[in-house]
């Protein structure tokens, strides 16, 4: 085991020091854009990129509105490399960089770029769509393991995800909601193995990962959203009351409403550490990797084929380092999500001889 | 910077596939999941319980086999002990009996004996006094003839009663 992990390490180090100098032959010495490149990883695009070769990849539709309302659905491979279709193409630069953009006439008649309506499927959605793809295999493996079986443990793969069930419903839902559990445990266990999946799936490079999602805000708003939204939707009338006269002295509340006040802050700003804790934790670990790898092509451009494979050994210790504890936060960040969402959720449900 | 600005078209997708996944897991996954999950962990209990207190009847039900092995156990021993006494008491019943019966035959048969005696003494009587009287008339007669000839004569006689006797 040694020995093949040895011989891969070999094989991952020396491939990456010819790329480091096939750059540096290139004569582009020293202009390496990384933050161009790390945007570009994190980021969202059209098109799903195939490893080991930038002027391919795996086609996705483009869905979007002009501005005389009229739908326009193609692929994104009509747009590769600055290529224009159907009057739209992909901004190079400016404030829409690497955004779907099409051109109008403005008020003096002369044609300025702007942005269609988009709802494309991205990278990132068709990234969205295969990890619920994957979540709903994992549960109904589940699901359908009961059907047959019944009351038998399950085996293998159903026995991984039915210990991940157990360990989030017995573990935290039941022991917080209560008798409410089953009421609000399958938003809170469908929040977890989306989160799951699709912080297990950005550290997979090729195809099925790869996409940054959980690192991207857009993402994690939704999701917070869901839990604002159920965490309020379904709250007590203690709950409400706390919000708006809450048990502190008079003249906290009245005439000026001081705590009230705090309270209304607070509802917001729960679901808003919630989705920038996900958010900056997932971007961070990927960032991290990223820059990690880059480092070798930067050391490279600096100090020759050397340092650069000096900085290699270095650098893939390091990311294997980074991407170990980056799959370990995945599934920390899954349950702190779910948890604190639980939480909430409790607590909008307190009824009101808790106190 | 696009990373901190969402894109709609993302947050749109990511609401309807969140929204649309949430739905399908909620309806026909999870709440049948969660209550096999929650119904396995009370058979699971229950049978613990189960065991426990099978283990608990079986430890009873070996103390209350032996306790009715000691009981039948003395109850044999007592049977056994009943029989022999009673065996012995039949046995000193038929000898007691024995002994009365044979008593009573060997004092029948005494009598018997004791009778049988009598009589032969009786006719024994009467014959020796037949054969006196007999011997006395011969005597008598004889008497005549001198005592040589008397003397013969009883000599006789003698023999003869010897003789016939």
């Amino acid at each position: 085991m040694k020995k093949i992990l040895t011989i891969l390490l070999a094989v991952v180090l020396s491939a990456v020091t010819i790329n480091a100098s096939a750059t540096d032959n290139g004569g582009e010495q020293g202009k390496i854009d990384t933050k161009a490149i790390i945007f570009e990883h994190l980021g969202d695009r059209y098109g799903w990129e195939v490893p080991f070769c930038h002027s391919l990849s795996i086609p996705l539709p483009i869905i979007v509105r002009d501005y005389e309302g009229g739908w326009h659905i193609f692929s994104s491979s009509r747009l590769a490399h600055e290529a224009e279709y159907d009057g739209f193409s992909i901004a190079a630069e400016g404030a829409n960089h690497g955004k779907v953009v099409g051109m109008r006439p403005d008020a003096s008649g002369a044609m300025v770029e702007y942005r269609p309506f988009d709802i494309s499927i991205t990278k990132n959605v068709a990234a969205l769509i295969i990890c619920a793809i994957v979540v709903m295999l994992c549960v109904f493996s589940v699901k359908r393991w009961y059907t047959n079986h019944g009351m038998k443990a399950p085996r293998k793969w159903t026995a991984a995800i039915e210990l991940v069930v157990e360990f989030v419903y017995m573990g935290v839902i039941r022991p917080t909601l209560g008798a409410k559990a089953p009421k609000f445990a399958p938003y809170l266990l469908t929040v977890f193995f989306f989160i799951l999946t699709m912080n297990l799936l950005g550290l997979v490079v090729i195809f099925p990962g790869g996409a940054n999602l959980t690192g991207n805000i857009a993402v994690t708003m939704v999701l917070a959203i869901f839990t604002f939204l159920i965490t309020n939707l379904f709250g007590s009338k203690h709950y409400w009351k706390d919000i708006f006269w809450p048990e502190v002295p008079i003249w906290l509340k009245f005439p000026i409403p001081i705590m009230p006040m705090i309270e209304v802050f607070g509802i917001f700003t729960k679901p808003a550490a919630l989705m920038v804790r996900l958010f900056a934790n997932m971007m961070g670990g990927h960032m991290i990797v990223i820059v990690l790898t880059l480092l070798i092509f930067i050391f490279a451009a600096l100090g020759g084929i050397a340092v650069g494979a000096g900085t290699t050994v270095v650098s893939v210790a390091f990311s294997l380092f980074m991407l170990l504890l980056d799959t370990l936060v995945s599934f920390i960040q899954a349950f702190v999500f779910t948890m604190l969402s639980t939480l909430f959720i409790s607590l909008a449900q307190a009824p009101a001889e808790h106190e | 910077m696009e990373l901190f600005t969402p894109e709609f078209g993302l947050v749109f997708w990511m609401f309807v596939v969140f929204a649309l996944l949430f739905f399908i897991l909620a309806k026909y996954a999870w709440p049948f999941i969660v209550k096999s999950l929650e119904e396995r962990a009370d058979l699971i209990d229950k049978g613990v319980l189960y065991a426990q207190n099978a283990k608990e009847q079986l430890d009873n039900a070996k103390a209350e086999a032996e306790k009715y092995i000691a009981e039948a156990q003395m109850k044999q021993a007592e049977i056994l002990r009943e029989a022999a006494k009673m065996k012995s008491q039949i046995i000193e019943d038929a000898k007691s009996s024995a002994s009365v019966e044979a008593k009573k035959v060997m004092d029948a048969a005494k009598l018997a004996i004791e009778q049988a005696r009598k009589e032969s003494e009786l006719q024994f009587r009467n014959e020796v006094s037949a054969f006196a009287l007999s011997i006395a008339e011969k005597m008598v007669r004889k008497n005549m003839a001198g005592d040589k000839a008397q003397t013969e004569l009883v000599d006789k006689l003698l023999n003869e009663v010897e003789i016939k006797n």
